[in-house]
């Protein structure tokens, strides 16, 4: 096809440039204050645990003398059993939640979108095989399961219990990326994509996965806040053996060791990681709107 | 040059569930022939297999039976993976504008991902690629620069369907394949789409082959081009457009021309018109003869029995090219024909 | 506006009106501002005629036929205006039982795509008797008996179709088994948004001639909702042209085929290729079609694409004025539109 008798009306270039993701996340968090409050939150909780156990020593002070203070200039939020400054263990327990949280739900997108594509893209036995498993882990209830693997393997640190959480978590996800993918795929825009020689990678991930991506990133911040329970439950049981300090540990302790049921003086002790959890939730929970904005352009208003 | 030669599609049974059905012969032995440039227009009820012949034509389906040959070649002596490159010079523009363009990417991205697989082969830049999406989407009547960083969901139908058309130029086709191109865009705007498919074949020889139940589109991009009527996965006639709308001799032909609205006012139906309402369901009855006899009006014992091929129509006033598949060939008048008047539009 | 254009006249001097529309104006409320999806709609609509009511996507044309059943639901809604239905009173005081009673038993609905909609658990024949149910039709062997006798009419095998869950019909089927549950409870009104839409052209025109001697028949009063001028040209006997919410010309589809007086319709009548004459005549369309987000609130909705705009075309909305008898056109330039 001659390419050089074409018309060049094109020279008139106007000068615009499309908007760049950060100016459309921005304007869809400008759109509504709760969203700002929502990230608010989120960046809040992310840098206590970043920077916030560097302001603390690794072991951190106990004292006999000074066991449940209530709240008070040097102990803002009181102290507990020990008489260790609550604030402080807030502050260094966080990092643990946050940190295998994040890595639990990095996993539980990760291996569930994948799967999700898969198996709905290809169809035949990788699906019938992969949806096989994502059935078992659907139908066995996850924290039950949880503590029967705790017995049998140490998730103490962080990475591990992202993993296993990650692990045991992703067959929702994957159940319905496959079912948006199996709709998508019969879109004539995947046909036309295979008509003009894309490679299949490309077409999964290039042409079906964004059309998920709204789903899966919502599904990836409610997986922080499900691992969180997960986790925090696991430790309030006292399954998984305390290695560090975090917001499940403190639970635990403020019950098996303050009686915060009996008793109302470890109520700041009980309350301080309790409340952590519910904001942070709820952070996530006025963040969310955003996240589809941003990555749905339907929603985006131009 | 493209040619098809008794191509045959045939899908398999599907058992239980909802949409169970038995085997479904969608193409019974198709021969035909498209030229550089040429324009092909192939109607027919739904469910004849219209959409079928394209998608295999384009590479998306496979065939039961015949061959392709492009240019000569024929594409059953090739080995699957060496097929592909033929089938990409062959682009299918789907029904459906809305569903055609991914709602996730912007245009630039959907005419970029493609341009970056010829960029590769053709050893191009990154330059090229804006400038080739610019200059497509400039071809096909857009505004570019207004154009490339919309997302699909801004535009109207009608510059959904050039943006298609844009992305599928990106693999200098030597054949665009229109299913419906235009059944979903808006009234106003579908000539201007029709107007652009023949603008293509001439500037560009990019043969057309062009889909539809609308006659009068068929007749709009190609007076001079061919029309190929099918039924149930059979050519039950073959010509030159113009010679079949004013003659056909195919009862099931004169059924579909009879069944163009007549703009009362501007049109008188033609004389011969007739509108089937019985047999208008009965597609079954398989059997060895005609398979239009169920519903044909003038069908008699001989095509209960017999099937009929599709042979040449010869009296004098029809061109070589004009074939049938019926025993009892008689043209018939079906066609609204304008009424003289001194204001006409 | 059009309000001072209180009685439309029509051709036909002894018609009878069954529906009388003034004023009609539906605004939509959504994120980016209000529009009025109909603005000063008048319309008559003539008792046992066909009234087709034809324009291209997002005109208003099935906001129209949702106004006339009192169904404009949330985020559109009626500002102003009536509805009057002889008999039935302003329709859009109708709230209720009086409303339930008004939808099916006096206007019968087929809606846009509706042959999509039909329970897909369900046989036909039972989704049929549910529909008597809900309207407490009392004998429901009358009301399979009537099925049966529709179907028949309309070309089907009644114990098949209506024995049917609706994944077993065809399109073409499930198409005139909406039309069968709109006729059913035997209402005075027809009122068919799209009907033929996703057929094709065989079944379409199959399914127009059963509209056409169904609508003789039973004396019906016939409102077909379109963007297809060919099924305009072939069923109707009056037309209504929209345009971006507004009527821009009405009359009987005869005179106003023959005689377009309004740009957008010369335009569109233009713009459709035909199987005979010159193929030269057919002129597209410039311009895309409404956008109501787009529309400017005062001067006239089509003067974008116009070829005849004056100033006064920006400034002012033109009025639905008398051109010839029951002929009605609004455009300021209509004495200059001749050949
Ligand atoms: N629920 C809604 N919310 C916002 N706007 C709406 C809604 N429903 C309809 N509209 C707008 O009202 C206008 C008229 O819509 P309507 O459905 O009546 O169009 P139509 O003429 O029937 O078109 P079509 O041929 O596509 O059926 C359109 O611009 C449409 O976008
Ligand atoms: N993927 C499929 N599986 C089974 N049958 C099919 C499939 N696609 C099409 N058919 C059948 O093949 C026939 C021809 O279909 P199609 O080519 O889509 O017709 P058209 O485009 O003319 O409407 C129909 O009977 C249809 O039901
Ligand atoms: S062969 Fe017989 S049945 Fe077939 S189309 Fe001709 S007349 Fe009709
Ligand atoms: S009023 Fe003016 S702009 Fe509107 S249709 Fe008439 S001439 Fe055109
Ligand atoms: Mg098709
Ligand atoms: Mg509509």
């Amino acid at each position: 096809m001659a390419t050089a008798n074409l018309p060049t009306s094109h020279e008139h270039i106007r000068p615009w440039t499309p908007p760049t993701f950060w100016s459309i996340a921005w304007k869809a968090l400008r759109r509504k204050p709760s969203r700002m409050l929502g990230l608010g939150i989120l960046v809040f909780y992310v840098l206590m645990a970043v920077f916030g156990p560097m302001f603390y020593p690794a072991n951190l002070p106990t004292n006999p003398a000074n066991i449940y203070a209530s709240p008070s200039w040097t102990h803002p939020l009181g102290t507990d059993f020990e008489g260790t400054d609550v604030l402080a263990l807030i502050v260094t327990g966080s990092r643990y939640v946050l940190y295998s949280a994040g890595l639990a739900a990095f996993f539980t997108v990760g291996i569930g979108a994948i799967l999700g594509l898969v198996s709905g893209y290809f169809r035949g036995w990788p699906e019938a095989i992969i949806m096989r498993i994502a059935d078992f882990f659907l139908t066995v209830p996850g924290f039950p399961l949880l503590v029967v693997l705790s017995t049998v393997w140490n998730f103490g640190n962080p990475v591990s219990m992202g993993l296993v959480l990650g692990l045991t978590g992703w067959a929702a996800l994957a159940r319905a990326v496959r079912s948006q993918t199996l709709s998508l795929r019969e879109r004539s825009f995947v046909e036309a994509a295979r008509g003009l020689g894309l490679s299949r990678r490309q077409i999964v991930f290039g042409e079906v996965f964004p059309n998920t991506a709204p789903y899966v990133a919502m599904h990836f911040l409610l997986a922080i806040t499900g691992s969180i329970y997960l986790e925090v439950g696991l430790f309030f049981l006292g399954v998984v053996p305390f290695s560090t300090n975090n917001w499940g540990v403190m639970l635990n302790l403020a019950f098996s060791q303050a009686g915060a049921m009996y008793s109302t003086r470890a109520l700041p002790y009980l309350l301080s990681p309790l409340f952590c959890i519910m904001s942070l939730t709820f952070g996530i929970v006025l963040f969310l709107g955003a996240v589809d904005e941003v990555l749905n352009p339907r929603l985006r208003s131009v | 040059m493209i040619e098809v030669r008794k191509l045959e599609k045939v899908y398999p049974p599907v058992v239980g569930g909802l949409l169970s059905h038995n085997e479904v012969r969608a193409l019974r032995g198709v021969s035909l022939s498209i030229s550089d440039g040429g324009a092909l227009s192939i109607i027919g009820e739904s469910g004849c297999g219209k959409t079928t012949f394209g998608r295999i034509l384009a590479g998306l389906e496979s065939y039961s039976g015949g061959d392709i040959a492009m240019d000569g070649v024929a594409l059953n002596s090739l080995p699957n993976n060496e097929r592909q490159p033929y089938f990409r010079r062959i682009q299918l523009i789907h029904q459906d504008p809305y569903t055609a363009l991914n709602p996730s990417h912007t245009i630039l991205h959907a005419m970029a991902v493609p341009l970056r697989i010829q960029a590769k082969l053709q050893k191009k830049n990154d330059d090229w690629i804006l400038n080739r999406s610019k200059e497509l989407l400039a071809m096909v009547g857009l505004d570019p620069v207004g154009t490339l960083y919309k997302y699909p969901h801004a535009l109207s139908g009608g510059q959904r369907q050039r943006v298609v058309i844009a992305r599928a130029l990106t693999v200098d086709p030597k054949i665009l394949v229109a299913d419906e191109a235009v059944s979903m865009i808006d009234v106003s705007m579908r000539l201007s789409i029709l107007n652009l498919l023949s603008d293509l074949r001439v500037r560009l020889r990019i043969g057309i082959v062009f889909i539809t139940h609308d006659v009068a589109a068929a007749r709009y991009i190609a007076k001079d081009g061919e029309l190929c009527v099918l039924y149930r996965g059979e050519v039950v006639e073959y010509g030159q457009t113009d010679e079949i709308i004013v003659r056909p001799v195919h009862p099931y032909t004169q059924a579909m021309l009879s069944a163009m609205p007549v703009l009362r006012g501007l049109e008188e139906a033609g004389p011969d018109r007739y509108i089937p309402l019985e047999g208008m369901d009965d597609f079954e009855g398989q059997g060895s003869g005609c398979l239009f006899a169920p519903r044909c009006r003038h069908a008699t014992a001989r095509c209960q029995e017999q099937h009929p091929d599709l042979v040449p129509w010869d009296d004098r006033l029809s061109s070589s090219s004009h074939h049938h598949a019926c025993f009892y060939p008689i043209p018939r008048n079906v066609v609204a024909r304008p009424i003289n008047r001194e204001n006409a539009l | 506006m059009g309000a001072d254009l209180k009685v439309i006249g029509n051709a036909d001097q002894d018609a009878q009106v069954e529906c009388q529309i003034r004023d009609l104006t539906v605004i939509f409320t959504t994120d980016s501002g209000d529009f009025p999806a109909l603005n000063h709609v008048n319309l008559d609509i003539i008792k046992n005629k066909i009234t087709a009511i034809v324009g291209e996507s997002g005109s208003g044309k099935s906001t129209l036929g949702l106004a006339i059943l009192n169904g404009v639901a949330f985020p559109g809604k009626v500002t102003e205006g009536s509805v009057e239905f002889a008999e039935h009173g302003n329709v859009l005081k109708l709230r209720g039982k009086a409303l339930r009673h008004f939808r099916g038993p006096v206007v019968g609905t087929v809606f846009q795509a509706s042959q999509n909609a039909m329970n897909p658990l369900a046989r036909v024949g039972k989704q049929i008797l549910d529909l008597g149910r809900s309207h407490h039709y009392k004998d429901p062997r009358k009301l399979l008996h009537e099925a049966e006798n529709l179907a028949r009419r309309m070309a089907m095998d009644p114990s098949r179709v209506l024995t049917a869950y609706p994944h077993q019909l065809s399109g073409g089927m499930r198409q005139r088994m909406g039309i069968i549950m709109a006729l059913v409870l035997k209402p005075k009104v027809l009122l068919l948004d799209e009907p033929t839409t996703a057929l094709d052209l065989l079944t379409q025109s199959a399914v127009l001639e059963i509209i056409r001697s169904i609508h003789r028949e039973r004396h019906l009063t016939t409102i077909l909702i379109t963007h297809d001028m060919g099924v305009v040209a072939e069923v109707s006997d009056y037309i209504v042209v929209m345009y971006a919410g507004r009527v821009v010309e009405q009359g009987s589809t005869h005179d106003t085929l023959r005689d377009p007086r309004h740009p957008y319709t010369r335009a569109i009548l233009r713009a459709i290729p035909r199987l005979t004459g010159d193929l030269n005549r057919a002129r597209p369309l410039e311009g895309s079609p409404p956008d109501l987000t787009q529309i400017p609130a005062t001067g006239c909705v089509f003067r974008s694409r116009c070829s005849y705009r004056a100033p006064q075309c920006d400034l002012v909305a033109p009025l639905l004025e008398s051109v010839d008898t029951g002929h009605f056109v609004a455009c300021h330039q209509e004495g200059l539109i001749r050949d």
